[in-house]
């Protein structure tokens, strides 16, 4: 199989769906001229021409709107947002428009449309430009979120996102674009919407982590098996619909659950999956559920700072010692 | 150091209780288990256990008066302590008022928390904290209880290893293949369901700690293992005679009088020691031939029974077996037993002859897989040398665990018994 950065595969799913459905178009500020703020669309535009990769004023409210009503019109957009901190400029189109026509129409009117950009935090961006919008998404009922975390899946499941008949929202990281891994590609190669992915196998502990967050979980997970506790690792993949089955099947299993999450903890995905893991699992407890997030606070600027805001490997060691008891 | 009892929270509607009658007086030695007190709740009368051993060292509130839940009733410690500290803990020299918030009572308990992690902590402590006295609240996991409660383990005699004693997946699963033996109530029913709506006059007796036992041990027992009996007639002409011989002996040296039910734990340790998987127990994974043979007999209680174990029987002569029973049951009637004479047994036998039954069967004591249910020697003819002459006759009933005896295997052990009983010389061989 080859292996392809994350850009390259996000890039090839893009560029077949195009090839496939002359329906798919990408719009977003630099997508085209400059080959992408982070190249994702490079050589994108050369290859399919100015009425199908288009580049946007700096104006989020403005393209969002447009796409959604090329969606309505029988279009199929990608947006590409710079970032999803940007999208909160935008955010109006997306949970009142996108999220609800189909539901207020009767079904009439469907959205299929993909928004899709850089989560979470990067380093040194400040407390505006380092926000995980998953949670923020999967409030509204009418959207699926999306977070991936390699490159094999964010090939196959953008894919699925496009050829889907409702909004998704497509989350990516700028710490991963680099990232290198093994993509089995062809013209069909869908990853199902709604389907976790076990990272690693284990018994001992299950911790749940998505973005780039499930990569800090199965560092732990290494540090975790040199103490002799099994950590099994789930990567959601798909936010919502939620696959809590997944969770729930290696919960019963281990007894035990940390969630690792990248946002603010308050009303987190975290929170979500705590909820419903207590509701159908109490009895399979034998511990509490943690979840490792970022501080409750705005990101910090400072690099010791933000390093020590999002969630650390061993925040995560220490989580999972103490549901399993150990001091 | 000094411990606090306090006011159970004796029902789910309960605020208070009335302190209706003390028990024990001051300067009295307890032993958990023990009633103290009776308290009156918005409900019913209830007795009031100590959870620990030790001496009465003062008493907080008079008969009559009343203590919110979690207030402080009494101190329990060693002679001569300093209750200072537990008093300064309750905030009060007097015991709790009548009057205290619930917000006070509450804080009360959660002294009584730290109190009892304190004294789970101080090192050669005697006494062991195994029910927290927030109204017997047990701290466990979801899955440490639906696992007790699959597996049928007591969780308020597991020690909890987690966090503020937290009971957790390992302690049960330790408790699983360890079986802590609690009184251990033989040959009697499950109390039966108490009607819902007590029509007036009805009188509605709350269960004792030892009812709730009973009622959930044998019902564990009966419907987990299943039992099937063995019956077998025994002369005991012969018995009857050796006993006559041995009393002699034993009344000239001064020792215990040797009764019918000695020569029976005598008879029944020495063939246990041939018949190992009578002298087993079982687990799922399992079955554990326990090297030593400790007998147990059911002894009756006003409100129950307990089943104390006298210990390495096989190796002991019958004037100690018969002392040590004597002994044994004397003080499980005044309720003075310690919890390690009536745990750990691998056999019980009950008796029911002094009451003239002819033949019963038991329900088998756990972890235990076999019990002997003893009838009367009853003065019947019996065919002797193709004669019709007077007999003495008594009737055994082994009841067994299929899971570990079999058929077979009960049969051999029980027809040893017969065997040791109608040649009685050769138990001493």
């Amino acid at each position: 199989m080859p292996e392809l950065q994350l850009r390259e595969a996000l890039r090839a799913a893009m560029t077949e769906e195009m090839e496939r459905d002359e329906n798919v178009f990408l719009l977003g500020e630099e997508v085209a001229e400059y080959n992408g703020a982070y190249k994702v669309s490079e050589g994108m535009l050369a290859q399919f021409g100015p009425k199908r990769i288009i580049d946007t004023p700096i104006s989020e409210l403005g393209f969002s709107g447009v796409a959604i009503g090329a969606a309505l019109k029988g279009l199929r957009p990608i947006v590409e947002f710079m970032t999803w901190n940007f999208a909160f400029v935008g955010i109006d189109q997306i949970i009142s428009n996108a999220a609800k026509i189909r539901y207020m129409s009767g079904g009439q009117l469907k959205v299929p449309i993909v928004f899709r950009g850089a989560n979470g935090s990067a380093g040194q961006l400040g407390a505006t430009h380092s926000t995980s919008v998953e949670s923020i998404y999967s409030v509204f009922p009418g959207l699926k979120v999306i977070s991936v975390s390699n490159p094999d899946d964010a090939y196959g499941l953008l894919k699925s996102s496009i050829r889907d008949d409702d909004p998704v929202i497509f989350c990516e990281s700028e710490v991963m674009f680099g990232l290198k891994g093994e993509v089995e590609l062809g013209k069909d190669r869908l990853i199902p919407i709604g389907k976790a992915r076990i990272g690693r196998e284990g018994s001992d502990v299950t911790l749940v982590a998505w973005n780039k967050s499930y990569w800090t979980a199965m560092r732990a997970a290494e540090e975790l098996a040199k103490e002799g506790i099994s950590a099994e690792v789930i990567d959601p993949r798909t936010i919502r619909p939620l696959d809590i089955d997944a969770i729930l099947g290696s919960v019963a299993k281990t007894n035990r659950l940390v969630i690792v999450d990248e946002a603010n903890p308050f009303a987190s995905v975290a929170s979500e999956i705590t909820y419903q893991v207590q509701e159908r699992a109490f009895d399979r407890l034998d511990a509490p559920i943690l979840r490792v997030t970022s501080q409750d606070i705005p990101a910090p600027y400072a690099k010791n700072l933000i390093e020590a805001y999002v969630p650390q490997v061993h925040e995560i060691v220490e989580a999972c010692r103490s549901v399993s008891y150990v001091a | 150091m000094a411990i606090p009892v306090e006011m159970p929270k004796m029902s789910d509607t309960m605020v208070e209780g009335v302190l209706a009658a003390w028990l024990v007086d001051e300067g009295a030695k307890v032993s958990s288990g023990d009633v103290i007190a009776q308290v009156e709740t918005d409900k019913a009368t209830m007795d009031l256990e100590a959870y620990d051993d030790g001496v009465l060292l003062k008493k907080m509130v008079d008969a009559g008066g009343s203590v919110p839940i979690g207030g402080l009733i009494a101190v329990l410690g060693k002679e001569g302590e300093d209750i200072a500290a537990v008093l300064a803990k309750y905030g009060s020299g007097d015991g709790a008022s009548a009057s205290a918030a619930p917000a006070k009572a509450e804080a009360a308990v959660m002294l009584s928390a730290e109190t009892l992690a304190a004294a789970a902590e101080t090192p050669g402590d005697p006494t062991t904290l195994t029910l927290p006295a927030d109204g017997g609240r047990v701290k466990a996991s979801p899955l440490a209880r639906s696992m007790a409660k699959e597996m049928g383990v007591d969780l308020s005699a597991v020690k909890g290893s987690g966090p503020e004693g937290r009971i957790v997946k390992r302690d049960v699963e330790a408790a699983q293949s360890a079986p802590a033996v609690a009184p251990a109530p033989v040959a009697a029913a499950p109390a039966p369901p108490r009607a819902a709506t007590p029509s007036e006059g009805d009188e509605v007796r709350p269960n004792s700690s030892m009812r709730k036992a009973i009622a959930r041990r044998l019902s564990e027992s009966k419907f987990s293992a299943p039992h099937f009996y063995l019956t077998v007639d025994v002369d005991m002409e012969a018995a009857s005679a050796f006993r006559g011989d041995l009393n002699v002996l034993a009344e000239k040296q001064g020792k215990a009088k040797v009764s019918f039910n000695d020569l029976i734990t005598k008879a029944c340790a020495v063939a246990l020691r041939n018949h190992p998987y009578v002298n087993g127990s079982w687990s799922a994974d399992a079955i554990t031939l326990h090297q030593d043979v400790h007998v147990a007999i059911a002894v009756a209680m006003e409100d129950g029974l307990i089943t104390p174990v006298v210990r390495h029987a096989d190796r002991k002569g019958l004037a100690q077996i018969a002392e040590e029973t004597r002994d044994l049951a004397t003080r499980a009637r005044d309720k003075k037993l310690a919890p390690d004479e009536f745990e750990g047994s691998t056999f019980t036998t009950s008796n029911l002859g002094m009451f003239g039954i002819a033949e019963f069967t038991s329900i088998i004591n756990p972890p235990n897989v076999a019990i002997l249910a003893i009838g009367a020697i009853r003065n019947v003819p019996v065919v002797k040398d193709g004669a019709v002459v007077p007999g003495k006759v008594m009737t055994l009933t082994l009841s067994c665990d299929h899971r570990v005896v079999d058929g077979a295997k009960g049969a051999a052990f029980l027809v040893d018994v017969q065997k040791y009983l109608e040649q009685p010389l050769t138990m001493l061989l």
